[in-house]
């Protein structure tokens, strides 16, 4: 397959989907059909429901590549895997037979799920709270400057968090605003804006071409040359 | 310095976790089935979620997202009913609910159940509340919501036509809704109705996440992006301001119990690292 098949064809239509998507949100073009949306709108608009679509075959897109990843496991009796594998394509079995005969929103549905999934799911969120108690143990201890600043704010903001502390305790609620409020904001809006300039300079370079990962694997040729 | 107490300071620095883990068990179960009353301070935040909803106007259309998974179910759940029952306490509020989350309209009619709007408060399906269902996309469903929804979505999450509904009527697109709320375990949701509705359209905005995901979504709230931001924490603070208490109050004295021995381990274990230290321990 040619280069301008594998990688000009797709990285012109990032480009222009990505122009077109940002026109849309930052230039306000004047109306023009009936319900006073512009042209950049309508489009923008078919464009996302188009990634909507998009997302939901994946959805079902990955089903099927799950199936042929875990019969594999099935066929091939992989120690200490094959009954697992087999285990999920019952699962999923039973789940997608009832969610195409009954519905999804039918009460068989919502039972097996709140029978199975829910109930582990939630089972597995909150053994969370297990763990995170013998972290705090082991961790919090005050062996040099940084980990005892770290206990002090663990301290404040474990106790400020306990609702009827607050209460015999208002004095913690002030020191846990400045905590919140100065010293944690100030330092995710510092990773946030490092992280937002990094999307925006990854989204260039993928519309200029310079960014090939999504792509899949090309050759260096294929990505432009092979020079740095 | 005798050797038994070297062994003693010793065993308290490194506490098997099975004893620390049975000794939560035990104290998290003790309020959940002797509820003791503790009391709940009701924070700024909480407030303002609650004078939010509360200035609303007869005729306000809401956007809720159930945007959370069955992990986060028992934290998020109790404060979607609380603002649910709030919401519908309040007169002629139409409140559409949508998922960004696959699991959503399950846990939707989880927190329905749970309220039995048409029992409680005379509301109707279709009429005061609708549920569009799960979209796929998480931020490209957010835009696409806010730019056309009847385009995005024909049906509610039952199927059936969303013309049939005249809570539908004149729902057109993020211009329609007076509020935007959001229950959600995952950052992309939280912060992407920032970027795609509250940028964009300026809808007010009220967010509830998970008490870790707080930090990160501070900031927004900082810069005036987001009313007010909980966690589902704070739920039982939502359901003593609401008048209708159920899990969130419940778990309250449990957060209190559970944080109290978690300081409680600390203590220990920094005394015994500095008994252990005085006494020529490593």
């Amino acid at each position: 397959m040619s280069s301008t098949l594998k990688k000009t064809i797709p990285v012109a239509i990032v480009a222009v989907v990505a122009l077109l998507v940002m026109m849309d949100y930052f230039i306000v073009t004047p109306p023009v059909n009936e319900a006073g949306k512009s042209w950049t709108s309508t489009t923008v608009r078919d464009l996302q429901n188009w990634g909507i679509i998009l997302t939901a075959f994946s959805l079902g897109f990955g089903a099927v590549n799950l199936f042929y990843f875990h019969s594999k496991h099935i066929s091939r009796r992989t120690p200490d895997q094959w009954m697992f594998s087999l285990w999920l394509l019952i699962v999923i079995v039973i789940f997608t037979v009832v969610g195409v005969f009954y519905g999804p929103t039918s009460t068989s549905y919502s039972w097996i799920y709140n029978a199975s999934y829910f109930a582990l799911s939630a089972t597995v969120y909150s053994s969370l709270g297990f763990y995170m108690t013998s972290g705090l143990y082991r961790a919090l201890r005050f062996k040099n400057t940084e980990s005892g600043i770290f206990l002090v704010v663990g301290l404040i903001a474990l106790l400020r968090n306990a609702p009827a502390i607050a209460v015999y305790f208002p004095v913690l609620i002030p020191w846990e605003s400045f905590i919140s409020d100065v010293l944690t904001t100030s330092a995710q809006r510092g990773i946030m804006i490092g992280g937002a300039l990094g999307a925006i300079s990854l989204g260039i370079r993928t519309m200029t071409g310079r960014e090939t990962g999504f792509l899949g694997r090309l050759t260096e040729e294929e990505k432009g040359g092979g020079a740095p | 310095m005798s050797g038994q107490g070297k062994g003693i300071w010793d065993k308290l620095e490194n506490i098997p976790r099975e004893v620390l883990y049975g000794i939560l068990l035990v104290v998290f179960v003790i309020p959940m089935l002797f509820p003791l009353g503790l009391p709940v301070p009701i924070s700024a935040n909480v407030r303002k979620w609650y004078a939010t909803i509360d200035a609303l106007p007869p005729g306000s259309v809401v956007m809720m997202d159930f945007g959370y998974s069955g992990g986060g179910e028992p934290e998020l759940g109790p404060m979607a009913v609380a603002v649910y029952n709030h919401l519908f306490k309040k007169e002629g509020i139409k409140v559409i609910s949508m998922s960004t989350s696959i699991e959503g309209p399950q846990l939707w009619d989880k927190a329905i159940a749970e309220i039995r709007p048409e029992q409680s408060y005379g509301a109707q399906y279709g009429v005061d509340y609708i549920n569009i269902g799960y979209i796929a996309g998480t931020e490209t469903a957010m835009a696409a919501v806010g730019k056309d929804l009847r385009a995005t979505t024909s049906t509610d999450y039952k199927g059936n036509p969303l013309s049939q509904y005249p809570i539908m009527d004149g729902i057109v697109d993020a211009t329609s809704f007076d509020l935007l709320i959001v229950y959600t375990t995952g950052g992309d949701q939280s912060e992407g109705w920032v970027r795609q509705w509250y940028t964009v359209y300026g809808t007010p905005y009220l967010c509830s996440v998970l008490a870790m995901m707080i930090p990160t979504m501070l900031p927004y709230q900082n810069a005036g992006q987001i009313v007010a931001v909980t966690s589902g924490a704070m739920a039982g603070q939502m359901e003593l301001l609401v008048n209708v208490p159920a899990r969130g109050i419940k778990s309250a004295d449990v957060i209190t119990l559970t944080h109290l021995l978690c300081v409680v381990y600390v203590a220990i274990g920094n005394i015994a690292y500095f008994a252990k230290k005085a006494q020529g321990g490593k």
